[in-house]
């Protein structure tokens, strides 16, 4: 629960950055400002969100308790201080505060050193049954191992120590970071997550994993050609273009088979009525294929680069936002029902998990949300940034909308009283969860 | 090198049948040093603890399609002795509940096993078919004292679960 929470305050801080008119598109894409927007929103918001989820999730993939439940904590703990480190290096570079040349190296190993208990613990966890989803785990523990190699390697050579070799990486590497952190780690984790999840909640028989390990060893090959091939490119001073264009056709590849084994999912599933995660889920499905086509049509346009920010934007929010946001709110419930009511569960009469949350109140949020970001997406590529300043707007109050929702969860306001606390129960902590 | 007796106890489960003596009528043909290289439709983890207390270490590996072979080796300090008496897993009395909650949204297939589990009188037993791994029920299981035997039928879409209460 702390990492949720860590999670969402993050999210609310770079929303707010947004509608203040902080980073891009006020500035440039590349700019100091839109640096620190781009973390809080990859690092602090979903990376730490997916990490809180991966906690939980991991050990029920593998069906094995987590490698060390002690590591969470301070793992959490060092990357919200690296991360903070991280952006006052930024503001450093950005001439806002005094430019401590360590900063950035400093706020790189503590992200290092708490991005590595996690790897380890989660990792170790997974290693113990690799098989569906948890290889796709996998992959996306090495893919951000990968980004934060790059992260790191940027980070000392702003500080003028990573050698000539360093400064190379850092004025040609970018796109191989981002690539890494949102296609490797956070995409495909969540394709992975995601593929449980849905089988679940749709009574819908489990993907074969002969069909999700293609969707997977396509989407890996993609990440390992663009770390690899990309290193090499700039290591021997070749363009980037050819490694970029072969990443891009693997990536579309990844998305088309994804999507295949999702429709799959949804045509063998038994259970007719979607729940508001499902259907929120759908949402966040349409704006993954609306940027796979955005990017196409931005490449065969020759746009792409130009509009780099309207992509990205799209595939942060409406896609990978989306989809933690839907499964947020359906893992909270779950998980705030078991800890109150598992103990009592089948002594006496308890809730149903669909007592705790008010789907028709909730959906309405979610609809907003989406809808503020499609908007903002076209306005970004209609080059308003004043009307996307507006979408960013309209973004949080359908942010704060869920959080509130997912509050009110936690606290079993929607509860009916009679059924609430019934004898031995006892009631959730907002922030930490009893195991 | 221990020399290992093979014991296949696949056609057992599939055919709903209860392996467990079986496997001690194997372990009483044991030579002092000589192991046990067991065959099973799902991972015996209940066994590891009775295997345990006769001194017998254990090594699992998963095969295709969810089977499991599992060697016990001797451990050193303590010969293989087969020890009379009643066993820990001997002898489940035949379920006097029987659930099917494979076509039911999660968690009620975990509500409906726990309600039930609680009328059920000391020793007896309960058994559920499921369509996943209850990963959830095994701790409120075990919290509550109550033993749990599971794994998925051979073509991988059904999860059977005994659950004994505590006599």
């Amino acid at each position: 629960m702390s990492y949720f929470a860590v999670a969402l305050a993050w999210l609310l801080v770079a929303l707010a950055l947004m509608v203040a008119g902080v980073g891009f598109p006020a500035v440039h894409l590349a700019s100091p400002d839109t640096l620190i927007l781009v973390h809080v929103v990859c690092i602090g918001w979903l990376s730490v969100a997916m990490c809180g989820a991966l906690f939980q999730f991991v050990p029920v993939l593998v069906a094995k308790p987590l490698f060390s439940e002690k590591w969470a904590l301070p793992g959490l703990g060092l990357l919200t201080i690296g991360l903070a480190a991280l952006l006052a290096g930024f503001l450093g570079l950005g001439g806002r505060l005094p430019a401590w040349h360590w900063i950035l190296p400093a706020g790189a190993l503590l992200l290092i050193a708490g991005f590595s208990l996690i790897v380890v613990d989660l990792g170790l966890t997974a290693w113990q049954r690799p098989t569906g989803p948890a290889r796709f785990v996998l992959v996306g523990l090495a893919s951000l191992c990968v980004t934060v190699a790059f992260g790191a390697i940027f980070a000392f050579a702003h500080a003028g120590r990573a050698g000539p070799v360093g400064e190379a990486m850092l004025a040609s590497g970018v796109p191989l970071h981002a690539i890494a952190g949102l296609g490797g780690w956070l995409t495909l984790t969540a394709m992975g997550v995601s593929y449980r999840l849905l089988s679940m909640f749709m009574l819908s028989p489990d993907i074969d994993d002969r069909k999700s390990n293609v969707t997977l060893a396509v989407g890996a090959l993609a990440i390992a050609i663009a770390a690899i091939g990309g290193v090499f490119a700039i290591w021997l001073s070749f363009g980037l273009n050819v490694v970029l264009s072969v990443v891009a056709v693997l990536s579309l590849a990844t998305i088309i088979l994804y999507g295949r084994d999702v429709l799959g999912i949804f045509k063998n599933r038994k259970r007719r009525q979607l729940e508001l995660n499902t259907r929120m889920a759908v949402l966040s499905y349409i704006s993954l294929a609306a940027s796979a086509l955005l990017g196409v049509m931005l490449i065969l346009t020759g746009a792409f680069t130009a509009q780099l920010g309207a992509f990205v934007f799209l595939a942060v929010f409406g896609w990978l936002s989306g989809l933690v946001l839907a499964k947020l709110y359906k893992i909270v419930a779950f998980l705030t029902w078991l800890e109150t009511y598992g103990p009592v569960m089948g002594r006496t009469a308890t809730p149903r998990v669909q007592d705790l949350v008010s789907e028709a109140r909730a959906s309405k949020w979610f609809v907003i949300y989406h809808a503020a970001v499609w908007f903002g997406t076209l306005m970004l590529l209609a080059g308003q940034p004043s009307a996307f300043r507006a979408a960013a707007a309209i973004m949080t109050i359908g942010i704060v909308g869920i959080v509130r929702e997912i509050i009110r969860t936690r606290s079993l306001a929607d509860v009916e009283s009679t059924l609430r606390l019934p004898g031995g129960a006892c009631a959730p902590h907002l922030l930490f969860a009893r195991n | 090198m221990t020399e290992y007796i093979d014991v296949d106890v696949r056609p057992i489960l599939r055919a709903g049948g209860e392996p467990f003596s079986v496997i001690m009528a194997a372990l009483e043909r044991l030579e002092p040093g000589q192991g046990l290289r067991l065959y099973a439709t799902f991972k015996p983890v209940p066994l590891f603890a009775v295997m345990a207390d006769r001194g017998f270490a254990h090594s699992a590996q998963p095969l295709d399609a969810g089977e499991w072979e599992v060697l016990f080796t001797p451990a050193d300090t303590k010969p293989a002795a087969p020890v009379a008496g009643r066993p820990a897993f001997d002898a489940w009395p035949e379920p006097s509940v029987r659930q099917d909650n494979r076509d039911l949204d999660p968690p009620e297939p975990m509500v409906r096993i726990l309600a039930a589990a609680e009328k059920l009188a000391p020793g007896e037993t309960l058994s559920a078919l499921l369509r996943r791994e209850p990963v959830f029920l095994f701790p409120q299981l075990e919290k509550r004292g109550y033993r749990w035997l599971g794994g998925f039928s051979p073509d991988g879409t059904t999860y059977e679960l005994t659950v004994r209460a505590p006599s």
